[in-house]
């Protein structure tokens, strides 16, 4: 076979390249939207699930960027204005951050056609729920004749030596530490109780790691204790991990995982569809079941009895944690659980 | 002649391109960290010296650059212990040996980092390998904490920072003249004698490549620091990640970046000087 190009060939690529930049639309269908997304589950369900929805509902394509919720925030404000992708996931503290420093475009919710189905009052300007977390404290059941029940109880044997801990880099660790110091005697603002008690037993606690390698830790029998949310959970119990949720007697602490569109997107009108198929009931009921587990948003969705709740309007009822008040705090808090545990 | 005159009259304009990068992606962005460090607030907009003096005056910072030095000393001084005499074992070894001997030695660098790291929480945690192991063998009666202990830190980086080590240290010695061990013989000298007064200051720039590299690359190993160090143990990479993409204090973040890269320099500026003085003093 010749390896030689013929003159015909050339012109014929030549054409095809012509023709894909002269009408674009006619190379990639009705555009592409990119959007960040979490790295592991998220990423893997939203490329198996979410992208051929987009594609069929839409004829959109979607381009995923996997990157934790601080990241998004860091690149956004890095491009200053000038966004690397059109849509941002993000839980509450980052999502605060964005809002504080202009980062998003603002909302349009009469732009979803599946925004009726989620509950009132949880659009707001800047963007929209698309799943919804619990968190609480996982255990291995096969370790403990019994689970613990308060967050108090992690610091007391038999928890205490094989507890897991990790500190405020994330939404989940934010919010345990801020019920482990509520159980001592604290407050949203002021976790001081936490560190008091933590320098008591500090040496016996089994993991102090970072939040990423919790769950790969957990696995290998490094700790059997840990707080963490029911999607963890879900995804470890379905590898065959001994592990299991118990909500806390003071109630399961809970969030919205948000979406918003990056100020100066080109593509907001993608933006919205790739928002409206996230939303829709097919699409939230295969991201509730296994592997992915996410909680959904959507009321139309029945609920999966691995969940907590029976009806997303108990949600209303459980612990939430205005991130206005936590923000500000963040950084002293990091900075002193450093110090704390090293 | 003229020819090659013209190449050397025009070995500038060659450099440009790679000097271009160089300025664009290198310099430029350093400069920016410099110049970042010196404001006062996380918007960027106060100039100052408050960030600066907040980290010199606390003494936890002074803590955690002395913490990610030592990290940086202890890694170097395992993986000679370990490279050196894998060096001089490959340089005596057969053809085939050698073979099988630089695919061990360059393995752990055909794996991404994030796997090996992961790999070695495997091995060192409770029901890992190691563990396992002591239990069997009844040498301990209960699993040893090896995960996010300095030593279990330095075991996993002294693998994966091995080939550093080893493979300057094979580049130099496999440059000496095999006549100076004969002659060095010949004239007498024990093996251990001939070894300490010929071979190892031979060696030298090997070695002060080896050093200089593992040195620099485990005082900035972020992922094998975070995962299998944990939050119990801080190094300056972690605080920089923390400030930069958790809170967003750009200025501390650069701060804590410029001492990380000040002080690794300076070690290693200082390794090269007592490498180069032993030399001379060696007459090598």
């Amino acid at each position: 076979m010749s390896s030689q190009i013929s003159r015909r060939h050339f012109l014929q690529s030549t054409a095809a390249i012509a023709g894909a930049i002269a009408y674009p639309n006619l190379a990639f269908a009705k555009g592409s939207v990119s959007s960040a997304i979490y790295p592991g589950a998220w990423d893997e369900a939203y490329r198996k699930i979410v992208a051929p929805a987009l594609k069929k509902s839409a004829g959109v394509d979607l381009e995923l960027q996997p990157l934790f919720a601080v990241d998004q925030i860091a690149k956004a404000k890095a491009a200053r204005g000038r966004p690397v992708f059109d849509t941002f996931v993000l839980d509450p503290g980052p999502s605060a951050t964005g809002k504080a420093d202009n980062l998003f475009e603002k909302f349009d919710a009469n732009q979803l056609k599946n925004a009726s189905a989620l509950q009132a009052g949880l659009v707001d300007a800047f963007g929209v729920p698309i799943a919804a977390q619990f968190v609480g404290i996982a255990y291995n059941p096969k370790k403990f004749s019994k689970p613990p029940t308060k967050w108090a109880d992690l610091f007391q044997e038999p928890y205490l030596s094989r507890l897991g801990l990790t500190g405020f880099q994330t939404t989940f660790g934010t919010v345990a530490i801020i019920e482990f110091s509520k159980a001592f005697g604290g407050s949203i603002t002021n976790v001081d109780p936490f560190f008091a008690e933590l320098k008591k037993v500090l040496k016996k606690v089994a993991v102090i790691g970072a939040p990423a390698a919790m769950p790969g830790l957990f696995q290998q029998g490094q700790c059997d204790v840990m707080y963490t949310n029911t999607q963890t959970v879900g995804i470890l119990k379905s590898r065959g991990v001994d592990i299991e949720f118990v909500a806390p007697e003071s109630g399961i602490a809970t969030f919205f995982t948000t979406m918003h569109i990056a100020k100066g997107s080109e593509d907001i009108a993608n933006a919205y569809k790739y928002i409206d198929t996230v939303l829709s009931a097919e699409v939230q009921t295969q991201l509730m079941k296994p592997p992915y587990f996410m909680a959904p948003v959507n009321s139309k969705v029945a609920l999966d009895d691995s969940l907590p709740v029976k009806n997303l309007s108990e949600m209303s009822k459980m612990i939430q944690h205005d991130w206005s008040k936590i923000n500000p705090l963040r950084a002293e808090w990091i900075t002193r659980f450093n110090k704390e545990v090293s | 002649m003229t020819l090659k005159l013209s190449l050397q009259a025009r070995g500038w304009q060659l450099m440009l391109p790679l000097a271009l990068a160089f300025l664009a992606f290198f310099v430029a962005p350093l400069m920016i960290l410099f110049v970042v460090s010196g404001f006062e607030d996380d918007k960027i907009t106060q100039v100052g010296l408050k960030t600066w003096v907040s980290f010199v005056s606390d003494p936890f910072y002074w803590v955690v650059t002395g913490n990610t030095l030592k990290l940086g000393v202890l890694t170097v001084l395992a993986t000679l212990l370990i490279g050196y005499p894998l060096a001089v074992v490959y340089m005596r070894a057969s053809p085939n040996v050698q073979k099988i001997l630089i695919l061990i030695i360059i393995m752990p660098m055909l794996l991404s980092v994030v796997v090996r790291t992961f790999a070695w929480i495997v091995i060192l945690g409770r029901e890992g390998v190691i563990n396992q192991t002591l239990l069997s063998l009844g040498l301990t009666s209960t699993p040893l904490r090896l995960l996010q202990t300095e030593l279990g830190l330095i075991i996993s980086l002294t693998q994966i920072e091995l080939p550093l080590m080893v493979l300057p240290l094979i580049s130099v010695m496999s440059q000496i003249d095999p006549s100076v061990h004969d002659a060095s013989s010949a004239l007498g000298a024990s093996r251990w004698r001939t070894f300490f007064k010929v071979t190892v200051p031979l060696s030298l720039p090997g070695l002060i490549a080896g050093c200089t590299l593992v040195f620099a690359s485990s005082t900035t190993a972020f992922i094998s620091q975070s995962v299998i160090g944990g939050n119990r143990l801080v190094y300056l990479p972690l605080v920089v990640w923390q400030q930069s993409l958790v809170v967003y204090n750009w200025p501390l973040a650069s701060v804590a970046a410029v001492t990380l890269l000040v002080s690794v320099m300076g070690c290693i500026i200082l390794l090269n000087l007592v490498g180069r003085k032993s030399m001379r003093y060696l007459n090598v």
